[in-house]
């Protein structure tokens, strides 16, 4: 059990040559197509911001709701919260982008577009600054004071750092349901500032959530595979699988409130998003996405027998990775770039984020041991099963 | 299975098997109390004043109410859509939380589906009533018909409506009856009353209780629990959608579906701890349903309460980000200010800000506060269906059209009706049926989670 994480040398070359090719991809994109590359470094980093946000949101929920069965993963829910300085500082470089990326900055646009003069008190770029800080901070301060608490658990135990870890969930997701709400209608909606839609920043957090649960799950799979966690059952996989199951549907749910409603009323301001998205070859993106988010998860943990493979569950997953960086594409780069394509450039840059995030993960992972000590729950989740 | 201590027990007292039948069967055994005498007669009367308002809506029509040609929907759709939301507690409690392993629902469940079965009925009034002519009510199934090639529309969701609300009541009251059979068994072998053996005999279809019969049992619930929840989800999500797919400012919005299941289920989940909290204290039942239960109920109001200033607010923002004139007037000038305030603000504090109190260990704890801030929030989620259906029709797009609505006496005798057929409906359950499955007690007898 006292096992800790190795971060491997070779490991460590793989992650750093990723990022290598990232950092080439982002520059090639700079020069064939600027524009492009703003979108493409913003798309990168709201993704891997919400699987950040996700994987606190699930471990603040555990906290919550009290649960026993997951508190021997905490660790690896832990290790995605370095992400969201780094998110902070590329959101920071993005400001330079903003010109190319976002209409409502041009004061030209808004002078000669009334919709645009109107939100102007909102959509402002003092203003998006100011909230953007905002949000970070109030992201990293919770984050890290669970973090420090977790910490000072392992070392001095008792019910203290317990309840003070649980008081800081509640208020971080209280603050995340106004936080990253806003941040969504901020960084993406407004890529098309005329288009709205209330549950946008709802679905984004449900995607936030429930692609964070998968890479937390694969994470935990392919660290059993190594030998890790010896003490996992079928009960563990079960329910890891569960909370993909169920958060496909609610994903599925609300992606289906939205387009229906919009479909139905049919009311011009809002159905131009989905015509731009219905035209070929977006189509296919538009389509590929209700099937991988939704129909492939759905379909295949259905199933019990299949739930509780890992082999299984971490093929749906690597779907899943395809799905949330489609569903990110279709919302943010026909309104930024408007041109579809896809090239070595996009891929590249994804490439380079994954390396990043993998490393600040692995990193992470590998200064303390990879099953908390002293968490109150801790032995209800080591012996977990079914009944 | 190892459990951690830290919980607490579900069950105080440390009760044996026995004990635990005498307790729960003894309302029914026992003699009937005399406030339940006095409960039924309120009740029956307010039943009474359903049925004449029902018979002059009937027989004159439903030009008795305060509608007008703007404000089509008044009292009716709004009463329709709060029940149906109250109707939402049993497979909340049943459903949901056994999905997330929740096993102090034990001691409620029972009664929150009692709750389900009959609220979903008071809801069904509604819509009935406002067809106008009753007895033409058939026409919405989609049967073949000699009419000719008249055809329900598919495409309405008032339609989509009919399905869902039907299935959902016939499921749920399925869910609710399969899981009463073993106890109405133990009454059958326990009881002294030759009538009692008879009619429990009869309702606990040969209840034997050997281990085949278990297993079947256990997933027959299983399946039905399964089928059930999705079901849910969607009743409430298509009666948003009676709003949401028109373009009426204040209708139409995409958060909508979402929004009023958990609107739903947080009047659900009021209505239940304020029964429970009556409940507990005249049955003495505080072993089974303990402060801790009240406690994690009302922890889970403060979240979905959460849940619903965000979406308030979100609504109200994107009001005015739309840029949408329509949208801007009717929540700015007549929600938030204008004729309408008091209704709007009413909504946001008893909903939204209120039991926000329940982040206080000290007001979760007081059974007083507990009990009041739970009535607050169905009235509140009452004045939520107000706003919506109201302040929406009275202004709409066009000035010309613009209206006031008042409900008369014969809406307000309907709505009581309801209430009359809810509150007769619970008092029936609580004498004659067991409240608590005592079968799903023994097994968490002991149990810390």
């Amino acid at each position: 059990m006292e096992k800790k994480y190795s971060f491997s040398k070779s490991f460590k070359i793989v992650c750093i040559a990723l990022m290598a090719i990232g950092v080439i991809s982002i520059a090639i994109g700079f020069i064939s197509s600027p524009e492009k590359a703003w979108a493409d470094l913003l798309l990168n980093n709201y993704y891997f911001l919400s699987l950040a946000i996700g994987a606190s949101f699930f471990m603040a929920l555990q906290y919550i709701t009290q649960s026993g069965w997951s508190a021997a993963f905490k660790r690896i829910s832990e290790s995605f919260i370095p992400y969201i300085p780094v998110a902070a500082i590329i959101m920071f470089v993005l400001l330079f982008g903003t010109k190319s990326l976002y209409h409502w900055t041009h004061h030209e646009i808004i002078a000669t577009d009334p919709i645009l003069a109107h939100k102007e008190p909102y959509l402002n770029l003092p203003f998006f600054i100011i909230r953007m800080i905002f949000y970070f901070a109030v992201w990293i301060v919770l984050t890290q004071l669970l973090l420090k608490y977790s910490k000072k658990e392992d070392l001095e135990g008792g019910m203290t750092y317990f309840k003070k870890s649980e008081f800081v969930s509640k208020v971080y997701i209280f603050s995340l349901a106004l936080t990253f709400s806003l941040a969504s209608f901020d960084w993406i909606m407004s890529l098309e500032p005329h288009w709205y839609s209330t549950i946008f920043s709802l679905k984004n957090f449900i995607a936030a959530f429930f692609h964070g649960a998968a890479i937390i799950t694969l994470i935990i799979i392919i660290l059993h595979s190594y030998g890790y966690f010896p003490f996992i059952t079928n009960a563990h996989w079960a329910d890891l699988s569960k909370y993909i199951f169920i958060l496909s549907i609610v994903w599925g749910y609300f992606w289906f409130a939205e387009y229906l409603l919009i479909w139905y009323a049919n009311i011009p301001e809002e159905t131009i998003y989905f015509v731009k998205r219905l035209a070929f070859p977006w189509k296919i993106l538009f389509y590929g996405n209700i099937a991988i988010n939704w129909l492939v998860p759905f379909v295949v943990l259905l199933s019990n027998y299949f739930a509780r493979r890992k082999s299984i569950l971490a093929f749906v997953i690597v779907f899943l990775i395809i799905g949330q960086w489609i569903d990110l594409y279709l919302q943010i780069m026909p309104g930024a770039v408007g041109k579809f394509k896809i090239g070595i450039t996009d891929i590249g840059t994804f490439l380079g984020f994954t390396g990043l995030f993998i490393y600040l993960i692995a990193s992470s992972l590998s200064k303390r041991d990879l099953t908390p000590k002293n968490h109150p729950y801790l032995e209800e989740s080591l012996h977990h099963s079914m009944h | 299975m190892y459990k951690t201590k830290i919980r607490g027990v579900l069950i105080k007292g440390n009760k044996s098997y026995r004990q635990i039948t005498d307790d729960i069967i003894r309302p029914i055994e026992g003699k009937t109390p005399r406030w339940w005498y006095i409960a039924m007669t309120i009740s029956t009367l307010a039943l009474a004043m359903g049925i004449w308002a029902i018979y002059i809506t009937i027989s004159q029509g439903i030009g008795r109410w305060g509608l007008n040609n703007s404000v089509a929907w008044g009292w009716g759709i709004i009463n329709f859509v709060w029940w149906i939301g109250i109707g939402h507690a049993g497979t909340a409690f049943s459903i949901f939380l056994l999905i997330l392993r929740q096993k102090w629902r034990t001691s409620i469940n029972r009664a929150a589906e009692a709750m389900t079965v009959f609220a979903v009925i008071c809801a069904g009034v509604f819509p009935l009533l406002h067809m106008g002519r009753v007895w033409l009510a058939f026409f919405i199934f989609p049967y073949p018909n000699t009419r000719g090639p008249l055809w329900v529309n598919f495409n309405s969701p008032l339609f989509w409506d009919v399905v869902a609300i039907s299935t959902y009541l016939m499921a749920s009251a399925t869910f609710w009856y399969i899981g009463m059979i073993p106890d109405f068994a133990t009454i059958r072998d326990k009881t002294k009353s030759r009538i009692k053996k008879a009619l429990y005999g009869f309702f606990s279809l040969g209840w034997i209780g050997n281990a085949r019969s278990w297993l079947r049992f256990e997933t027959t619930a299983l399946i039905l629990g399964g089928l059930t929840a999705p079901l849910v989800i969607a009743v409430h999500s298509i009666v948003s959608m009676d709003f949401a797919t028109s373009v009426m400012a204040g209708w139409h919005t995409t958060v909508f579906p979402p929004y009023f299941v958990i609107g739903a289920i947080f009047s659900g989940f009021a209505m239940v701890l304020t029964l429970m909290i009556i409940v507990r204290r005249i049955y003495k039942f505080q072993d089974y349903v303990t402060d801790s239960h009240l406690n994690a109920i009302a922890k889970i109001l403060v979240f979905i309460s959460l849940i619903m200033g965000t979406a308030y607010s979100t609504e109200i923002f994107i009001a005015w980000y739309s840029g949408s004139e329509g949208e801007i007037y009717t929540f700015f000038h007549n929600r938030i200010t204008g004729s309408h305030t008091k209704a709007f603000w009413t909504m946001v504090s008893c909903n939204a800000i209120i039991p926000q109190l329940f982040w206080f260990k000290k007001i979760r704890s007081s059974i007083a506060m507990v009990f009041i801030i739970s009535i607050i929030i169905n009235i509140g989620m009452w004045f939520e269906r107000y706003v919506i259906i109201v302040t929406s029709l009275t202004k709409d797009y066009m000035p010309s059209n613009w209206a006031t609505y008042k409900p008369t006496i014969v809406e307000v005798g309907t709505y009581l009706g309801t209430i009359g057929i809810f509150c007769l409906g619970v008092l029936l359950f609580l004498r004659y049926i067991p409240m608590m499955a005592m079968s799903e007690l023994k097994a968490i007898n002991k149990e810390t989670s």
